[in-house]
């Protein structure tokens, strides 16, 4: 098939020497796509494309269907190695050393300021878009059959992705670091029976010392990120095998009616695909809804990327990473707050480490997993929201929860459990608390609104509304009204907020 | 594969099956060897008997906080008690505790900066999330005269160190 292609008209000829020469074909075979063949070719011949299809539907590329979360997620990860990566030339684990080292990165490194920065904030924006992935996926019902799995595997990235930030917090080895740590391995032994063991596992020791700032960097820089990169591959892999994004079922044609006829007289098929039998790609995608995947998908995709990294520069360029005093082991900054991503959790820590560390984060965790399998019915998958009824029960959700969480935290405040019995035993503050009296509330609204309507995706709408708003709530709770001492406080009375 | 496993004889499905389950006990060695390695055998964390200054450094009705040891002592007309700095709820350190000299311990305060839990003088929870009580620590003397905490032993709230 090496053939040389044939001048262009109006192109220097030290152009299309550089462009299709002897070493440039060894590399890619082929020449520059730039007709159908050669297009579909390259997401063949070339590693870095062949996870893509050679075309690709129309419904994955309107922007107000997916927000490319997912691809930004993807490059946020890759500005993430990178940068990374960079950084741990000049970053020695050790707790006499780490914290002077994010000084020298500071002050002294070229371009050590605009590095850490650029890692700070695409790590926070990953935490940001991984979960409005997860929103839009939800939202969108792209959970059902036959992507149940694929959704798990979403929510064990969305795990590991906090774990890295977790795991990238304590390195700085500054106040917010040792605390959070000192916070956060402490209600990782709440667990009956396990939870020391695992708190033992996780700081090697029994303070946070050099052997948790070791075992934290060695899951920051290698075990986190490996994992993350498989179930990355897996995930990816899974959206083709599972028949591409998820969308609308078509609507029934004259085509799909009869039996040979779901078959395209004007597409080829692969050998695979037949063999398969009925996959999802045969019989609903017709050719005239789908693009060639190059240039319609790989542009879209590069432009994505330039803009990710834009952003990310300007934000890095004019904002600058916290960092705060050295770690100080004799006293914790007061109020001491997590990032803001975890603050909503420290609120309802606040409350029992019990119920706040344990049994709500358990109960989310098993509860987005196993939606999927609860919620069978095919109804409304790639659309947002399912439908009126569904966009309802949303925003109806949504605004309901309101003032529960409000009239909750107030009652908290005034009437918990040791204000009106001082001493009063853990159980009843493990049992009577806001987190826990909202996983009561929240499951009985959601059976009532499955039963009412009698579809469990309203059911699951529901459910994921009023975590996804009550979440949002305790944020800015922990954000802007939590002062010293972990008293309440008015905005405008802040103190030592970082 | 020629057979499948329904034309394979029992004693075949056998030996494959114990084949299997070897296999798999095979592997709980090395992946329980592998859990055991990272559970630290020895760690370098500091003193648990803590030796603090000589006895009659302390005067009646004082009480002292040691940030870095991360403990409280008490001297009461009674003698010595000793607790805990470090909050029970989420091993934050405690702010000193607050009350007139020589106040009774059911009017000193003690608070967690970190989420709020509050304690009086017998290291009692009054409020927040702590899930139970401070840690009172056996209280002696060392030969040449000093007050010694032994943070390994745990004692009730009133025991005093008597001189």
């Amino acid at each position: 098939m090496v053939t040389e292609s044939p001048q262009k008209p109006g192109r220097g000829k030290a152009v299309s020497w550089l462009r299709d020469n002897r070493v440039v074909r060894s590399i890619f075979r082929r020449g520059y796509p730039d007709n159908d063949l050669d297009r579909a070719a390259v997401m063949f011949s070339n590693f870095f494309l062949h996870v893509l299809p050679a075309r690709t539907h129309v419904h994955s590329l309107k922007p107000t269907y997916t927000w490319g979360l997912g691809i930004i997620s993807l490059f946020l990860f890759v500005v993430l190695l990178g940068t990374g990566s960079l950084l741990m030339f000049f970053y020695v684990p050790s707790t006499g050393r780490a914290y002077s080292d994010m000084k020298d990165l500071q002050f002294v490194v070229s371009y050590g300021v605009v590095l850490r920065n650029l890692h700070r904030w695409a790590a926070h924006a990953m935490v940001a878009v991984v979960f409005l992935h997860m929103c839009r996926v939800f939202y969108t019902a792209s959970y059902k059959a036959p992507r149940e799995f694929n959704w798990v595997i979403g929510v064990l990235l969305w795990g590991a992705t906090l774990m890295m930030s977790f795991t990238g917090y304590l390195l700085p080895w500054d106040q917010l670091a040792y605390w959070a740590i000192t916070v956060g391995s402490s209600i990782a032994s709440y667990p009956p029976l396990v939870g020391e063991y695992i708190r033992t596992l996780m700081l090697g020791g029994d303070t946070v010392g050099q052997n948790a700032l070791i075992r934290f960097y060695v899951m920051h820089v290698i075990v986190l990120p490996g994992v993350m990169m498989i179930l990355m591959g897996v995930h990816f892999w899974r959206i083709r095998k599972d028949g591409g994004l998820s969308r609308p079922p078509a609507p029934p044609s004259d085509a799909a009616q009869g039996e040979a006829a779901a078959f395209s007289p004007h597409k080829t098929y692969m050998l695979v695909e037949l063999a398969e039998g009925k996959t999802p790609m045969v019989d609903t995608q017709a050719p005239e809804e789908e693009v060639m995947s190059w240039p319609h998908t790989v542009f879209r995709m590069l432009v994505v990327f330039v803009g990710v990294v834009a952003v990310l520069s300007a934000v890095a360029y004019f904002f600058d990473a916290p960092l705060e005093d050295l770690a100080n082991p004799d006293h914790p900054p007061n109020p001491a707050k997590a990032p803001w991503y975890f603050l909503g959790l420290q609120e309802i820590v606040s409350y029992s480490a019990l119920a706040g560390g344990v049994i709500v984060p358990a109960a989310a965790i098993i509860g987005l997993m196993t939606i999927p399998y609860v919620d069978r019915d095919p109804e409304g998958q790639g659309t947002w929201f399912t439908s009126g009824q569904g966009r309802r029960i949303t925003l109806w959700s949504i605004v309901a929860v309101i003032p529960v969480v409000l009239v909750l935290t107030w009652l908290n405040e005034h009437y918990a459990v040791r204000i009106l019995v001082p001493g009063a035993s853990q159980i009843w503050v493990d049992l009577l608390n806001p987190g826990t009296i909202l996983i009561v509330l929240f499951a009985a609204g959601s059976l009532y609104i499955w039963r009412r309507t009698g579809s469990s995706r309203m059911g699951a709408l529901a459910l994921y509304s009023y975590f996804l708003t009550s979440y949002l709530i305790y944020t800015l709770i922990g954000l802007y009204f939590r002062g010293a001492n972990w008293a309440w406080i008015w905005p405008w009375q802040a103190t030592g907020l970082h | 594969m020629t057979a499948s496993m329904d034309e394979q004889t029992p004693r075949r499905r056998m030996l494959l099956g114990l084949g299997w389950v070897s296999f798999l006990i095979s592997l709980l060695g090395p992946v329980l060897a592998n859990v055991r390695f990272l559970f630290p055998n020895v760690v370098y964390e500091g003193e648990s008997v803590l030796k603090l200054d000589s006895l009659e450094k302390y005067t009646v009705g004082s009480i002292t906080f040691f940030a870095d040891k991360k403990i409280v002592l008490f001297r009461e007309k009674d003698g010595f008690r000793a607790c805990t700095a470090v909050c029970p709820h989420l091993r934050c350190v405690i702010s000193p505790f607050v009350g007139a000299p020589g106040a009774s311990p059911d009017i000193l305060r003690a608070r967690c900066p970190c989420h709020g839990s509050t304690f009086d003088g017998r290291g009692q929870v009054l409020g927040g999330p702590a899930p139970r009580g401070l840690d009172f620590f056996l209280v002696t003397k060392s030969p040449d005269g000093r007050v010694v905490v032994d943070t390994r032993k745990v004692v009730a709230p009133s025991e005093h160190f008597k001189l």
